[in-house]
């Protein structure tokens, strides 16, 4: 499967202007709501129009805005789960599933429609219509039906956002699985970062109706392109520092009166000028707090060490998140707090955090990512 | 007593309905669905004989049909009479309850989820087949409810029948008229039955809608 697509559509306030592509791999749009994600598919799909552009999958031209190339929806063959699934409600399950089949034979279609159920574990809802099924049951028949014809690539238009958060867990997991089972490139869309994050191997970051970065999933959670990226993706601790020296290895910058190493990409080679600004993130559960009773702290380990004080902190059952203000003058960097630091459970009891407030910190240089400016 | 304008109702009534249903249903797929200049102008057209009086409806048809008429000559000349037949009748009967169908068939077209359309699409069928087998099902109650409503009109159509096809006995006299000439004529008990046996048939006919209104997916 390759897909190459290039878009272009106005709409009354907003303007879909976006180019990406994929290749055989689940691909997951992500990006806040009215962002253009499900437009896109709609143009994928032939469903919208765009004014111009370009859509290419294995080799078929879709769509050619320049040469007024327009593949009808139901000749262009892909698979299209719709938001809360679209299910035919006068139709029961094996109908539901066997609606895209009707260039088979009879007995081709039955057999394969019984196959489809089976493979879904769908086969003793046969003859049960959309609205007796739950929620979880009725995203499998929708499944079903778009995978039925084997198409090359199959759309998802936020498959687990009808679903209550529990479930959800467990359906995205399942979804992941069944899109691996049946080897069908699929393209995701998303607001959920988790759901993008499992889902997708390659995501596509969207936001008022333009890409902001296409990238293999690690490499989007720990090289955003940008500040704005960042924010999107919800990275926390996101700051702001004045460089210092930046070699292709090394990057020193000051921050909240503290000098700070951090790892940079040779790849990359980004090397911002001295006293310019710099945007950078730390992940809470990489901030390291440095026990009290286990001696004077080897400097050969801990780097980037900085004093502060718990001012907050927040409950998330399997882990805290502690709110911690630094032991230096100035305003905080994130109103009241400088950093969100997150830990476990257990170590939030054997560190007794509830009553000793003090801490020393560290930070390894690997877990400061730089934001190159956008 | 005479039972012939019961006959005469019941196959203009039915013939009528399928004239009705056969027209009215891609007039109000069109209209449910499609956005084209004057499109308002022919949702005005398709409700005004509804509100017109039938006997200034079923002048205009007259003009329309009649010899020296536009339709009418072309008819003339193929060797069709209309003006004063039975076959008048359905036409009355056509004009007089194709606006209850379409808006009936409309609003049951437009309730359709567009998103069920769009998926049948996705699966490869053709914007034809997606019509019979998705919208015109989901929309099926509305459309009955529209063809009962429809046949109910025709059955009961008087004015427009009256002036195109006159209320010739054993020729054009549906019952509605035969009911009318029997009054003037004081044969009361007969306008009784034929009365009586109007009002059950569309009673139960209305019935059944009530029925399909409650039958649900």
């Amino acid at each position: 499967m390759a897909l190459s697509l290039e878009v272009r559509k106005a709409l009354p306030g907003f303007t879909l202007d976006v180019a990406w592509e994929a290749g055989d791999e689940v691909v997951t749009l992500f990006g806040p709501s009215g962002a253009g994600k499900t437009l896109t598919l709609q143009c994928l799909a032939g469903l919208v129009r765009p004014d111009a552009g370009r859509i290419v999958v294995n080799g078929t031209v879709f769509f050619d805005g320049a040469r007024g190339v327009d593949v009808p929806t139901q000749r262009r063959r892909l698979g299209y789960v719709f938001q809360g699934y679209a299910l035919f409600p006068h139709l029961n399950v094996r109908d539901n599933v066997a609606y895209g089949l009707r260039h088979l034979i009879a007995s081709a279609r039955r057999e394969r429609t019984r196959e489809v159920l089976e493979r879904l574990g769908l086969a003793d809802l046969a003859s049960r219509r959309p609205r007796e099924l739950s929620g979880g049951q009725q995203q499998r028949v929708a499944l079903g039906r778009a995978l039925a014809p084997d198409p090359a690539l199959i759309l998802l238009d936020e498959p687990l956002s009808a679903l209550d958060l529990p479930l959800r867990q467990a359906l995205r997991d399942d979804l992941r699985a069944v899109l691996a089972e049946w080897r069908t490139a699929a393209v995701l869309v998303t607001h959920d970062f988790t759901e993008a994050y499992r889902l997708g191997d390659r995501i596509v970051v969207y936001e008022a109706g333009r890409v902001i970065q296409t990238a293999p999933r690690a490499e989007l959670l720990w090289q955003p392109a940008s500040e704005r990226v960042a924010g999107i993706v919800g990275i926390r601790n996101v700051l702001h520092g004045t460089v210092l020296k930046a070699t292709p290895d090394r990057i020193q910058f000051s921050w909240r009166g503290q000098l700070l190493e951090a790892v940079n990409s040779p790849s990359r080679s980004y090397l911002p000028a001295p006293d310019s600004a710099l945007a950078f993130f730390i992940r809470p559960e990489y901030v390291r707090l440095i026990r009290k009773d286990r001696g004077s702290p080897d400097p050969g380990h801990h780097m980037n060490l900085m004093q502060g004080r718990v001012v907050g902190e927040a409950d998330f059952g399997t882990t805290w998140t502690l709110y911690v203000r630094l032991d230096a003058p100035g305003a905080p960097a994130q109103g009241e707090y400088d950093l969100e630091i997150e830990v476990p459970r257990l170590v939030y009891e054997i560190l007794d955090l509830a009553r000793d407030r003090q801490w020393q910190l560290s930070i390894h240089r690997g877990s400061i990512h730089v934001l190159p400016s956008s | 007593m005479d039972f012939f304008p019961l006959w005469l109702s019941l196959k203009v009534s039915v013939t009528a309905t399928i004239l009705t249903v056969a027209t009215g249903l891609p007039l109000a797929w069109v209209l449910a669905l499609k956005r084209f200049p004057g499109r308002d102008l022919a949702e005005a057209l398709v409700v005004l004989p509804l509100v017109l009086p039938p006997t200034v409806l079923g002048y205009y048809l007259l003009v329309l049909i009649s010899r020296q008429g536009a339709i009418g000559r072309v008819l003339d000349a193929a060797g069709i009479e209309l003006a004063f037949t039975w076959r008048a009748a359905v036409l009355a009967a056509w004009v007089g309850s194709s606006a209850l169908f379409i808006k009936a068939a409309q609003a049951g077209f437009e309730s359709v989820d567009r998103r069920l359309e769009q998926a049948a699409l996705t699966l490869g069928r053709s914007p034809w087949s997606v019509f019979w087998s998705v919208t015109l099902p989901l929309a099926s109650r509305a459309v009955m409810a529209g063809t009962v409503l429809a046949f109910c009109r025709a059955l009961g159509d008087f004015g427009i029948t009256l002036m195109v096809a006159g209320s010739i006995p054993g020729l054009t006299q549906t019952t509605p008229l035969a009911i009318y000439d029997l009054v003037q004529s004081n044969r009361m008990a007969e306008a009784n039955t034929l009365s009586l046996i109007a009002v059950a048939t569309v009673a139960l006919l209305l019935m059944g809608i009530g029925r399909l209104a409650r039958l649900r997916f």
